[in-house]
């Protein structure tokens, strides 16, 4: 993908710098114009100030004024007339004159009319020629009388006073008229001066708007190209993710084609086991049963994980004893831990603040599973630790899990790649102990879901300690639990069985056999749907994924008939217990949901929950009460599949065996050799288990923590003879 | 405010001039004539069709003081005198503008609103002391314009006319 926007931001980057210096500019222009504005607006202050009479209008009047007494003196003296109407109008021309004259002679009265030379001396020779006239008209006023005389006299004074004022009048006319050339240049050249910042302010405006209007287009092309990317891109990221779900989907192909041929093992495997075999091919079948229960527990992880990458593994949280579920998980790896060599230590607090919390107990087990089973398999004569505690922080309470070990323990280098998918601690590892490197991804993936968070701390060659939390959601009802399947004798049921995997149908129609059931097969939804039609059935197991027509299509057109037939229970059988599938059957009108593999104990799980109620209680087959349940169970087990004289044989062989064994344990005690008892009490342990003496298996794991002496040998042979006799009895 | 006040009281005094006038006919002038009103109908007419009014008379009249600069003059100087609209009443004149006549026949024309709506005076007396034709007498039109600087220029200059002689009324 080339990235278009580049060049973009580098036009706009240019753009934006020619913009600053066009601004600073254009402020530098504004100021200039502002100071002009300035100059002028002082021009015009000052021109206030000056307002006054007009000088020159004064002037003119002055000279007017003279002109006009003169001609009134000068038509008096030609007529000869002395009469009082002309002194009164002569008197009144002159007092005009005079004040005329007051006029020019005041303070504020601009003497150099805007020009160089000062007219003040001129005014003054008028003011003294005005001024030497006027005895001659005080004289007149207080005589009252006038004289051709005196008239002569002041003609001839005006004569020259006419003069004088002409002079000033040309003078002021011609100062006046320079003045208001000047000014009026120096205002023109104000008006350049502004006019041409003006211009510039336009061209530097200009330019801003056109270097804008690129700027404007340049980030809209811009814009566009980064939308086109994140178009390429966002088609990129759908290619991605459509090869991503591609990937999922062909993961979770392979798992199911995978798990159906290996169901197919473990099933067959676990059939031929009921059968009584010789011991040689029992072991090896036991095998082959553990080596497949290995495999389907990495494929799980392997799916999980791919689950969990494609956001969706799920979690289902439910009212939830914590207790119960880390016992379980103890529990069930307590033998391996033996295996091994190791001690496994449980320490829950008591009493317990939250005995009940909302989480989800399958993937919290499967969480402490992997970290236990983690502990166990890297340490080696030494103690694994499994803590439960209750911690009160203030976020919160939290349930604080801790697995802690005396392994081989994990280096600074090597604690960083924990928790990485795919990752671990290296290569050696996977060689020695084995393993998909996925356990820990797939656990921080179910504690996060949880709300948790996870964390180690190690040290080579000291041990581990692997820890989770877990908020507490606080709840406070248990739901029910699940009523214990009662062991008893099944009743008999018509059950018609939808799978299309040959072998698995025959894995499954054996087991149901055994369990004494009526099997019909069918090899796809249509002959199901058909048969569900034609046929009474008490249960139907429907598998999920078949050709043709599916499960839940099956389940959807059988409770779609009319009749009670329709109202058969279905019970799902699938390989892919997802969430979504648990919906879908919901949805279809399934009763029941059973994950593959199937197993003789599933299955009875099935018919025990479909059986009517009001069932046959067991018939009491007339042993006594004394004899421990978990034998009862065992032999009803035993005896369902061989039949009661299947499981005498079975006793017989215990016996027979148990003799011999305590015989070696004799020998082996005296000698003190201990892998050979050790060997000795676990094949006891086992065949007691087998035939359901619990009690004996328990103490016969028990004495392999302690020195073996003869009295000890005697306990058990004591032990043996007590089930004999109770048998007998 | 203080304007308002000071239109307020001159109201009154325009007022209570208008009764004077109507209570008793504008008499003979008895010193010398100092200003005549001419007008096409004059209802208080006293010589030969005209109002003729000596300095007694204009006196007598509501008027005021003022306080200004002028650029006829140097520094402060107060004029006093009557209103411009007392004395166009005392003379029974109406219309709509005037022209007022100096001595040297140098006339100004005075729109009506300026006596009406301002404060202008026909001021007699320059700090106190009566004008000469010497000093600008016998008669000055002066303009507010120590209430209003807005009227100093040009344009109420050329109607400050002195040394009055004669105001004519046109309809």
């Amino acid at each position: 993908m080339t990235l278009r926007a580049a060049p973009g931001s580098d036009v706009i980057r240019r753009v934006s710098k020619a913009t600053a210096v066009l601004q600073v500019f254009a402020v530098v222009l504004l100021l200039g114009l502002a100071a002009i504005f300035v100059v002028i607006i002082q021009r015009y202050s000052t021109l206030q100030d000056g307002i006054r009479e007009n000088a020159l209008w004064s002037l003119y009047q002055l000279d007017r004024e003279t002109r006009k007494l003169h001609e009134g003196v000068h038509v008096a003296i030609v007529e000869g007339d002395e009469t009082n109407e002309t002194w009164r109008l002569a008197s009144q021309r002159y007092d005009i004159l005079y004040s005329r004259m007051n006029i020019v002679q005041q303070g504020h009265f601009d003497r150099k009319l805007g020009g160089e030379q000062d007219t003040g001396p001129m005014l003054d020779e008028i003011d003294a020629s005005i001024l030497k006239l006027e005895p001659i008209f005080d004289e007149i006023n207080r005589t009252g009388a006038i004289s051709i005389d005196a008239l002569r006299q002041v003609d001839a004074e005006l004569d020259v006073l006419m003069g004088k004022t002409e002079g000033v009048l040309v003078y002021a006319n011609t100062a006046v008229s320079a003045d208001r050339a000047e000014a009026r240049a120096a205002l023109l050249s104000l008006q350049l001066k502004s006019a041409g910042l003006v211009g510039l302010l336009v061209v530097s405006v200009g330019c801003l708007i056109f270097l804008l209007t690129r700027q404007l287009r340049s980030v809209r092309a811009a814009g566009l190209s980064f939308e086109r990317m994140a178009r390429d891109l966002r088609g990129s990221y759908l290619a991605a993710e459509a090869g991503n779900r591609a990937k999922s989907q062909f993961m979770a192909t392979m798992g199911h084609e995978i798990r159906t041929p290996l169901n197919a093992i473990l099933g067959t495997a676990e059939l031929m086991q009921l059968q009584p075999l010789p011991e040689k091919i029992d072991a090896g079948i036991g095998t082959i049963r553990r080596s497949g229960e290995a495999l389907l527990s990495i494929l799980n992880q392997v799916l999980d994980f791919a689950r969990s990458e494609d956001g969706k593994l799920t979690v289902e949280v439910q009212p939830t004893s914590v207790v119960d579920v880390v016992t379980a998980a103890v529990d069930m790896l307590r033998d391996r831990a033996i295996e091994n060599g190791n001690r496994i230590e449980l320490e829950i607090p008591s009493p317990h603040r939250f005995p009940v919390v909302e989480t989800d107990p399958t993937r919290l087990k499967q969480v402490l599973l992997n970290l236990i089973s983690n502990a166990i398999k890297f340490t080696e004569g030494g103690t694994v630790t499994v803590r439960l505690e209750e911690r009160l922080n203030l976020g919160g309470a939290r349930l604080h899990f801790e697995v802690i070990d005396t392994g081989i323990g994990i280096d600074e280098e090597g604690i960083r790649k924990l928790y990485q998918p795919f990752s671990q601690v290296d290569a050696s590892i996977n060689r020695r102990f084995g393993g998909t490197g996925l356990g820990l991804a797939i656990s921080k993936e179910i504690v996060e879901r949880l709300g948790g968070t996870v964390g180690v701390s190690s040290k080579k060659g000291v041990g581990s300690r692997f820890w989770f939390e877990l908020p507490v959601i606080e709840t406070t009802s248990l739901p029910a639990p699940a009523a214990v399947a009662t062991i008893g004798p099944l009743p008999t049921l018509r059950v018609l069985l939808v799978e299309d995997n040959r072998v698995n149908q025959q894995v499954a129609a054996g087991f149901l056999k055994h369990l004494g059931q009526n099997v019909d097969l069918a090899n796809d939804g249509f002959e199901a749907v058909e048969m569900a039609a034609k046929n009474d059935y008490d249960v139907i197991l429907m598998d999920m994924q078949m050709p043709n027509m599916d499960g839940v299509e099956a389940s959807t057109r059988i409770r779609a008939m009319s009749g009670p037939r329709s109202q058969t229970p279905i019970i799902a059988i699938t390989a892919n217990a997802s969430e979504d599938d648990r919906k879908r059957c919901a949805t279809a009108g399934m009763n029941g949901f059973q994950s593959k593999p199937i197993s003789v104990e599933k299955l009875r799980g099935v018919i025990q929950s479909i059986a009517p109620t009001g069932l046959p209680a067991p018939v009491d087959d007339g042993l006594p009460a004394m004899n421990e349940p978990s034998f009862e169970a065992r032999r009803q087990e035993i005896a369902e599949v061989l039949g009661e004289d299947g499981f005498a044989e079975l006793l017989a062989h215990f016996f027979d065996d148990a003799a011999m064994l305590v015989a070696a344990l004799e020998k082996a005690a005296q000698s003190g050799d201990g892998a050979t008892r050790d060997r000795l009490l676990h094949t006891l342990k086992g065949a007691a288990s087998n035939v359901g003496f619990q009690m004996l298996a328990d103490e016969c794991q028990d004495m392999r923590q302690r020195p073996l002496t003869v009295e000890t040998v005697t306990e058990i042979q004591s032990m043996i003879d007590d089930c004999r006799r109770r048998l007998a009895a | 405010m203080k304007t308002g006040y000071h239109s307020l009281v001159a109201a009154a005094m325009a007022v209570l001039a208008t009764f004077a006038g109507k209570a008793e006919a504008l008499e003979v002038p008895k010193g010398q004539v100092v200003l005549t009103v001419r007008a096409p109908h004059l209802t208080h007419a006293n010589v030969n069709g005209t109002a003729q009014f000596d300095l007694e008379m204009l006196e007598a009249l509501a008027g005021r003081t003022a306080t200004m600069e002028t650029p006829w003059t140097d520094g402060k100087v107060s004029f006093s005198g009557p209103f411009l609209r007392g004395v166009l009443e005392a003379a029974g004149a109406t219309g709509t503008a005037l022209k007022v006549r100096a001595l040297n026949d140098y006339a100004a024309e005075v729109p009506m609103e300026d006596a009406e709506t301002l404060d202008t005076i026909l001021a007699t007396r320059m700090n106190g002391q009566a004008m000469s034709v010497r000093n600008k007498g016998p008669l000055f039109l002066i303009y507010p314009f120590d209430k209003d600087q807005n009227l100093f220029n040009e344009k109420y200059f050329s109607r400050s006319v002195w040394q009055i002689k004669e105001i004519e009324v046109s309809e």
